[in-house]
């Protein structure tokens, strides 16, 4: 469709022979194979959907054509890649409502009188398929009883969904308000577990719901059942504040469902190299300092996607994307820090392992071919410098000749009697000056080195420090969800795990080699695990630590063969 | 598809079995003592000899 051609005469659609269920309006009334998205559309034009449309297959319909007068219908359009060099990206993709329809515990697979509180707003809606006539689904009568059903789809570790959906309460009130006013006679009842109206005016809101006759009860109902003669409904739940059980009949029953990430979520993250939080949506650079950036430079985020929140703080967070976007746009010059990864292409071996570890994909490889950082892209984890056997990555100011040497300092004297610590930057590091701040106790055995990341710490860093004497070696990080390089802890992971095999293999007592996860709020953490360190480190002998330095010796590497020159013919 | 794998917490030694979905993505910590010293234990190669393709090798 041409869409400034298009007048919206209508006259395509009343032609058109193809009827199918309206998304718009939640499946309660049909469209056409070409029509006006949702009432407000702007530009207001018709779209044809050629999966629906008869247009060419099998056999041609056009009669939308014919009647088009501005001969805006193209059929050979089609969909086109558009390619765009951009400098920033803000991601906005929304979230998917609950489908509650593995939760059938509300019948609202089985009782035609069960509705979500998405197709509520459909059916009350002047532009819905009803014009605004509140009626049931199963009888077109107008529903005088009705009962909500809040959390469907949030609070529910059961079915993967423990977080709170923020904006149900809201609704629901706002819901119950609506039909106070459009029609006095209804009764309302909520169903609910707290009601959450954080927000300016909300609790007000709440107050003239509560004002209107609309009943809240504290307690979810545990199960619902259908009377057959008129499409009636009881829900049975259990009072918590009386602590009754209590059975309500209603003509119509709402579920306040929830939200989750959007289906598209994983696309765009392995897209743009974005992480997740545990709940699925998107994580930020930093909760409190920067909750608009994606940890992924020059990524922001505006929206559901990035957690459940409603219209207000949508606006707030949009603007303040767009805001970090412009000032990236208009820097002009863009500063990094020089904690890069620097890759020397003579000792390179072209095998890419470091372009497949990086979590940012900030370094390009090509088989056979010297992998290339990108600066502005390297957000200076190390990760590629600790997974390279081939020492061809440096990452500059945080080298593995420092690294050596710190570990050969720290170990020169006395090495049994220490913890040989490796913290991360951005919390285990921070959770250690947390103890110290907050004048924690704890053994004074721990010798702490600081990486960038947990997963800068190489294999070669922990088997240097048992060589140097160390009696324990704890590596220490970021949770999983607060890790500061998207999900560079996941490798510090599988490279502990290969280093308790090699240290069972060559004899050693893997238990000697620890891993924590620390973050910076948790100094009493940090304190209690030094504190465990210092017992273990207790139970390894002398004896012990000699053997691991034996047996952890590198070996000598074998001198290259050099070749013997051809033999001349002759 | 989820599998039942062995697990033993490096720290207090406390070996245990947990469902792990496949491309599962999550912390772990023992469940005894809380320390995220957690390592997997493979399971152990079947006593049956293979020639590498999933067939019997010829004895």
């Amino acid at each position: 469709m041409d869409p400034e051609a298009c007048t919206a005469c209508a006259e395509c659609a009343k032609v058109c022979p193809v009827v199918k269920p309206d998304e718009y309006q939640m499946g309660l009334s049909s469209r056409k194979a070409i029509y006006i998205p949702y009432p407000q559309a702007v530009p207001c034009s018709y779209i044809l959907n050629m999966e629906d449309c008869l247009g060419t297959n099998p056999i041609a319909c056009g009669k939308c054509t014919e009647v088009c007068e501005p001969d805006c219908i193209n059929y050979d359009d089609h969909d086109r890649i558009v390619t765009r060099d951009v400098g920033a990206v803000i991601v906005a993709i929304g979230a998917d409502v609950y489908d509650p329809t593995e939760m059938d515990e509300y019948g609202y697979t089985r009782f035609d009188n069960v509705i979500t509180s998405m197709e509520f707003e459909r059916l009350i809606c002047a532009g819905g398929p009803t014009l605004g006539h509140f009626v049931r689904p199963g009888d077109q009568e107008r529903p005088k009883r009705i009962g909500f059903i809040q959390c469907v789809g949030s609070r529910n570790p059961a079915i993967g969904r423990p977080y709170c959906s923020n904006i149900c309460c809201m609704n629901t009130i706002k819901d119950t308000l609506l039909l106070a006013d459009h029609y006095p006679d209804v009764e309302c009842t909520v169903f609910y577990q707290d009601i959450r109206a954080v927000g300016k005016s909300f609790e007000d809101m709440f107050q003239r719901s509560k004002e209107a006759g609309t009943r809240y009860i504290r307690g979810l109902p545990g199960d619902i059942e259908e009377n057959p003669e008129n499409g009636n409904l009881t829900l049975i739940a259990e009072n918590t504040t009386s602590g009754q059980i209590e059975r309500h009949e209603f003509d119509m029953v709402i579920l306040s469902v929830g939200v989750g990430p959007p289906k598209d979520l994983a696309k765009v993250s392995s897209l743009l190299t974005l992480s997740k939080t545990s709940d699925g949506f998107f994580m930020e650079s930093h909760p409190k300092l920067k909750p608009v950036d994606a940890p992924t430079r020059g990524v922001f985020f505006a929206g559901f996607c990035e957690s459940p929140k409603d219209i207000k703080d949508s606006v707030c967070q949009a603007g303040a994307a767009a805001s970090r976007a412009v000032a990236l746009l208009n820097a002009g010059e863009v500063h990094i820090e020089a904690i890069t990864s620097v890759i020397d292409a003579d000792a390179c071996k072209k095998c890419g392992v470091c372009a497949s570890v990086c979590p940012y994909s900030a370094i390009t490889w090509k088989k056979g071919e010297v992998a290339v950082v990108i600066d502005a892209a390297c957000a200076g984890c190390g990760n590629c410098g600790a997974a390279c056997k081939f020492d061809a990555i440096t990452m500059r100011h945080f080298t593995d000749a420092q690294y050596t040497a710190q570990i050969r300092a720290i170990l020169a004297e006395d090495p049994q009697d220490k913890v040989f610590v490796f913290a991360c930057n951005w919390c285990s590091y921070s959770g250690a000056d947390m103890a110290g701040i907050s004048r924690m106790h704890y053994p004074v055995s721990n010798r702490v080195v600081r990486t960038m990341c947990s997963a800068r710490v190489s294999e070669e860093m922990v088997l240097e420090a048992f060589r140097c004497g160390a009696p324990i070696v704890l590596v220490s990080g970021c949770h999983y969800a607060d890790c500061h390089y998207i999900s560079a802890n996941r490798q510090t992971v599988q490279r502990v795990q290969r280093l308790w095999n090699k240290l069972e293999k060559a004899g050693v007592r893997p238990q000697r080699l620890q891993l924590e996860w620390i973050s910076a709020a948790e100094g009493a953490k940090f304190a209690k695990v030094m504190a465990q360190m210092e017992e273990l480190r207790k139970t390894v002998t002398m004896e012990e630590i000699e053997q691991a330095k034996a047996a952890l010796k590198p070996k000598p590497k074998k001198p290259k063969k050099e070749k013997e020159p051809a033999a001349v013919a002759g | 598809m989820a599998t039942m794998e062995n697990f033993k917490c490096m720290l207090c030694g406390y070996e245990y079995q947990e469902l792990v979905e496949e491309g599962e993505d999550k912390e772990r910590s023992c469940p005894k003592c809380r320390s995220n010293s957690i390592r997997h234990l493979k399971a152990r190669p079947s006593q049956d000899k293979t020639n590498g393709k999933g067939k019997k090798a010829k004895q």
